[in-house]
């Protein structure tokens, strides 16, 4: 069964949302965050009597964050969802660029962002839409999205 | 296909401009797209899905639109960002006629593959608790994938018989959208003499239906709502089946309006007369709304 994560453990989410992307823990305030299946989830708040049905549990809320290799990554669907709330560390590809990440599984970036803050994860965009996030280092984009979403962008250049 | 037929035969006379149903059947399924306006907007939704070469047109339903010509072997990226998510005009019916509103207890009894949940948790915002349950494990597989791929963070996924759900508590609302025959769907293949989207086997899906029907029932609040439905034409899976609910609960049938316009249910059917207040469901036929066929009921725990 899930389990509520403790303050501390909380916190230490919080805090690496808003040193890495900027997305502030206030927006954050009707949500609750269980550990289940070595992944934190997010969960709307409910009333204080709630308790998760025991019997016949499967998953509560959205997929939010993993650990990876000892590093907080956040999940593909949670930065669809919350990614418009980040300001800092935001890569926007054209669709090229993408397809090639995508199909090599890397992306050599001449690019020199004020907004990125040295190597870690960051939010890729393709135009105003975000796609999940990828993990640069030395210039190096590697490819971190999911494999269906990976596969149905790689197809996009059979249908330029 | 004989069989099919002859049954539709038997609702002759029930269904407005018959004729035209048989040959509708002849058509193929429409393709429909729900916008899910918890990750994006209607406005971006349409640019992008314009962007992709998706052709479509506006139905009565904002957040539904019907897919005049898309290439099905493209993939759009609008699927994988979970700004869309394809389901029948129909389908969205009884949701609708459900009307979740934030900060509600909603229960999905039967929700697989999570069409009417996510709409459900959509149309609350994305607040409030949803229980979305299904028995089937393959179909829950997709019920997952759909609810973290439309970006939802209200629901909880359970497994289980539904007849047999047991729960800590009672719901302000209750969808039961039971397995069925499936004959809304049936379309005529002519060139080979047989029915598309036919379902096999044998199943006593009245028995099943009716048990829970009365366990969605049983799970609501005092005052609460229930909305039964069914993509079939049988009135036994249909009317039948509310019929039953009202000999064995206190539970009102109610009327209720959606934005498509539907046919009133059957109060007599083969020599079995049903409550007058049946006539307060409603059956949506293909040929009527150019969607899969539906029956849709709403009922109040007095």
């Amino acid at each position: 069964m899930p389990r509520l994560l403790r303050n501390e453990e909380r916190e230490l989410i919080h805090s690496f949302l808003d040193w890495r992307f900027g997305i502030k823990r206030e927006h954050f305030t009707e949500y609750d965050i269980y550990a289940f299946s070595r992944q934190a989830f997010l969960f709307r708040t409910q009333r204080e009597d709630f308790i998760l049905p025991r019997g016949h549990f499967l998953r509560c809320g959205l997929p939010f964050m993993r650990n990876v290799a000892g590093y907080l990554k956040p999940t593909t669907y949670f930065i669809q969802r919350f990614g418009d709330l980040a300001h800092k560390n935001i890569i926007t590809l054209g669709k090229e660029e993408l397809i090639e990440l995508c199909e090599k599984g890397e992306l050599a970036l001449d690019k020199n962002s004020k907004d990125i803050e040295g190597p870690g994860y960051v939010i890729t965009k393709l135009d105003e839409h975000v796609l999940g996030v990828n993990l640069l280092i030395e210039n190096r984009l590697l490819c971190r999205l999911p494999k269906a979403l990976k596969e149905a962008i790689k197809r996009l250049k059979k249908s330029q | 296909m004989a069989d099919f037929l002859a049954f539709l035969e038997e609702l002759r006379e029930l269904i407005p401009n018959f004729d035209e149903l048989l040959t509708h059947l002849k058509r193929p399924l429409p393709t429909y797209f729900r916008i899910n306006t918890l990750k994006t907007s209607i406005k971006r939704a349409k640019e992008t899905l314009r962007s992709e070469g998706v052709e479509f047109s506006p139905t009565k339903i904002p957040e539904i639109l019907k897919i005049e010509r898309f290439d099905a072997q493209r993939p759009l990226l609008s699927y994988y960002l979970g700004y869309i998510y394809p389901q029948a005009l129909s389908s969205a019916l009884p949701v609708l006629a459900l009307s979740p509103s934030e900060n509600e207890k909603v229960l999905d009894l039967c929700a697989a593959p999570g069409g009417k949940t996510t709409f459900i948790s959509q149309l609350m915002n994305d607040k409030g608790l949803v229980v979305a349950n299904d028995r089937k494990k393959g179909r829950i597989t997709s019920l997952l994938s759909n609810v973290k791929r439309l970006g939802i963070t209200n629901t909880v996924v359970t497994i289980g018989r539904g007849e047999h759900l047991d729960l800590p508590y009672r719901f302000h609302k209750v969808l039961v959208d039971a397995p069925c025959s499936g004959q809304g769907k049936y379309r005529f293949d002519e060139r080979h003499g047989t029915i598309k989207y036919m379902k096999r086997g044998k199943t006593n899906l009245s028995a099943i239906q009716k048990a829970l029907i009365k366990k969605g029932f049983d799970l609501l609040l005092p005052g609460g709502t229930l909305v039964y439905s069914t993509c079939t034409l049988d009135p036994e899976e249909n009317e039948g089946v509310v019929q039953h609910l009202i000999e064995k609960r206190r539970a009102r049938v109610m009327d209720f309006s959606v934005p498509i316009e539907g046919c009133p249910g059957i109060t007599e059917f083969k020599g079995k007369r049903y409550d007058e207040r049946i006539r307060f469901c409603k059956r949506f036929y293909p040929h009527k709304i150019d969607s899969v066929g539906f029956f849709i009921a709403k009922i109040v725990k007095e």
